[in-house]
């Protein structure tokens, strides 16, 4: 299958100057111009075997004055997407990884149990009167009372499957994220960098989960790996393509408002972040005919899980502002991200442009790597604080606020 | 390997085996196959010293879990926990790694810098091919391994992590990965 995916990239290619890519090249390089096939820059590799918070530099972290950071839990290799059960249990997932893991409170000690192991690419989890839904790269499944048998939650039933039919590389793993309309909401990514995607791909897509019928929510969204609601509202962030340059075009934050009549498309592989034509596909399309995004967030910068904060323990000012994880830039001489920032939101949707609140892991913006510790999604804890993953590491971190 | 060494390779694996005292984690038990300190005697088997610590835990990790797969090496990886690896990782990306025991011939020497630039090798394992975070240290390698794999990530048949390796495999040619096995070989871990 990969070979006839590099021999169809290799056709559309074909006399354009970006028929440089090599046979069996990972999905990241594809898209480079002639020059570029000499670039340093490249994905970092996570920590698989997580890292002793003890040995990291975890004081240098920054928040605003008044809030505190510190770490809540460690040794969970690649800690990804996170979902916080009805008796507290604390639910964290993987990405290259196989597993699911389980944070629980004993008398103030955290026990951090791996409770599921074997997925594939297990990257979404949500909580949802007392189920857990996995989202795998080929399917939904669920785990029916599972903070009663953390120890054991025996094989699960599925909810929708054959998500991932060619088994080919590119943006497949999923986030998961549960509607107001009790449906539950993923991502199905782009191929590759930039490639024309076949239609259930670049897509934002939902699933009953009890009939499991799938439906189109947003077209064009190269992958969204964060979702979160306000409302009927549906908030995504989404990753912009890579090999045009530094600052350009940038990573964007989207909103989609449940129940329109027509399926909103926002522009790839044709146009990015609302207003640039790819120098490729969209030579021949206008970025007129595209919905845009809510806010641009920075280009690599890699925006991952977003909450709305509607906890009582910080300042009044943070009420509905949104936080976004910034897993960080690797596309870029000059890296950026590797933070959580804080964007402010009113009624009609319209979006600040985002500023910091968590700094700290990014130590030398030219280095390789230059960050100690990125940062995956966020999760609010029933007594306002808030914590977020770094996959990185293994870890999570707790902020809380107190006067 | 020749029969001699493979065989010592065996009887040295079997008496640590059965002398096993009860830390798998023990880097005592790592030296039947991989030499004195990571610094591997037998042609087949690599040095783990001075390997960067983020590539022997990737490394050791990916055995464990199956995803790498050798009959000598998985049952090793088995029984260890994420902060074994760690260990184990710390130990041997602290020790020195040996000058080579490969000689690299006239024609490698003069064809082996370029090909090095020209495929990218120098990009990813560092301008002296020492490797760096999740990627090996391949200067001084032992021949024979090197060899092996990078027909295997040619051939799809070798596991990897991100995909970069195999991809840097198949632009190449079977004879120039052979040259680059023997001019990396004798290169000097420095
Ligand atoms: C019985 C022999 C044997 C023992 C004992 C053994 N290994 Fe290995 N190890 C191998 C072989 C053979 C390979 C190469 C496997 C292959 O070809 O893929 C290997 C590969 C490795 C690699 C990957 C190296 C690379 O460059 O890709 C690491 C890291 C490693 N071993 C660490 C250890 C550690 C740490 C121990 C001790 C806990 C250990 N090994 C014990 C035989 C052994
Ligand atoms: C884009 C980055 C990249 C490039 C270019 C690259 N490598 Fe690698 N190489 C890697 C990574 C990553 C690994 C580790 C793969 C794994 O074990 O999952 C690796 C592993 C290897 C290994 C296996 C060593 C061991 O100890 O197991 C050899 C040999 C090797 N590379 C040689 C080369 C040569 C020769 C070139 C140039 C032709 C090259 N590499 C180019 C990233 C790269």
């Amino acid at each position: 299958m990969k070979k006839t995916i590099a021999v169809a990239i290799a056709a559309l290619f074909a006399g354009s100057a970006l028929a440089q890519q090599a046979a069996g090249d990972p999905p990241w390089k594809q898209g480079m111009n002639p020059e570029q096939q000499k670039s340093t820059l490249h994905p970092f590799a996570p920590h698989m075997t997580g890292r002793d918070a003890k040995e990291l530099p975890v004081s240098s972290l920054k928040v605003p004055a008044g809030f505190k950071v510190e770490v809540w839990a460690d040794g969970i290799p690649e800690a990804r997407s996170l979902a916080l059960g009805d008796n507290g249990t604390v639910f964290v997932s993987n990405r290259n990884a196989k597993s699911i893991y389980a944070v629980v409170d004993k008398g103030g000690k955290r026990e951090v149990k791996e409770i599921l192991k074997g997925l594939d690419a297990p990257n979404g989890i949500v909580f949802s009167k007392g189920t857990l839904f996995v989202a795998e790269r080929g399917r939904i499944t669920r785990y029916d009372g599972i903070e009663g048998k953390l120890d054991s939650p025996g094989e699960p039933k599925v909810v929708v499957d054959g998500l991932d039919p060619d088994r080919q590389p590119g943006h497949f793993w999923k986030y998961l994220a549960l509607g107001p309309d009790g449906k539950l909401y993923f991502n199905i990514g782009a191929p590759g960098n930039i490639v024309m995607p076949n239609y259930m791909q670049a897509s934002v897509m939902r699933v009953d989960p009890d009939k499991g019928v799938l439906e189109t929510v947003a077209l064009g969204v190269r992958n969204s790996v964060g979702m979160t609601f306000r409302g009927k509202e549906l908030w995504f962030t989404n990753h912009a393509r890579d090999w045009l340059g530094d600052d350009s075009p940038n990573d964007t934050l989207h909103r989609v408002a449940l129940g329109a009549k027509s399926v909103p498309n926002f522009g790839y592989p044709f146009c990015h972040q609302g207003d640039i034509q790819d120098p490729q596909f969209g030579k021949s399309r206008s970025c007129a005919e595209f919905s845009k995004p809510a806010q641009k967030l920075g280009a690599h910068i890699a925006p991952l899980g977003l909450r709305f904060y509607t906890g009582k323990m910080f300042p009044a000012e943070y009420q509905g502002n949104i936080f976004i994880a910034m897993h960080g830039s690797w596309n870029r001489t000059v890296k950026q991200g590797y933070n959580i920032m804080r964007v402010k939101v009113d009624q009609q949707g319209h979006a600040s442009a985002p500023e910091p609140f968590v700094t700290g892991f990014l130590q030398d913006e030219k280095a390789d790597p230059p960050m100690w510790g990125r940062p995956v999604d966020l999760l609010v804890l029933k007594d306002g604080s808030m914590l977020f993953s770094d996959d990185y590491n293994g870890i999570l971190y707790r902020v809380s606020y107190s006067k | 390997m020749t029969f001699a060494a493979r065989s010592a390779a065996a009887s040295a694996a079997a008496f640590f085996f059965l002398a096993a005292p009860a830390r798998a984690a023990d880097p005592q038990l790592c030296a039947a196959c991989h030499g004195p300190n990571g610094n591997s005697q037998i042609p087949a088997n690599p040095s783990i010293a001075q390997q960067p610590r983020q590539f022997i835990e990737t490394a050791l990790y990916q055995f464990r879990e199956g995803n790498r797969k050798n009959e000598q090496m998985s049952p090793m990886a088995e029984k260890l926990s994420n902060a074994e690896l760690r260990e184990l990782g710390k130990f041997f990306s602290e020790q020195k790694a040996a000058p080579p025991q490969h000689k690299t011939g006239a024609e490698a020497a003069a064809a082996g810098p370029g090909l090095a630039e020209k495929y990218n090798c120098v990009q990813c394992h560092g301008p002296k091919l020492m490797g760096q975070q999740h990627i090996p240290r391949i200067a001084g390698q032992q021949y024979d391994y090197l060899r092996v794999q990078l027909h295997l990530f040619k051939a799809g048949k070798r596991a990897d992590i991100d995909g970069n390796m195999t991809s840097a495999a198949k632009s190449a040619s079977e004879q120039e990965l052979d040259t680059l096995a023997d001019y990396v070989a004798g290169l000097s871990p420095q």
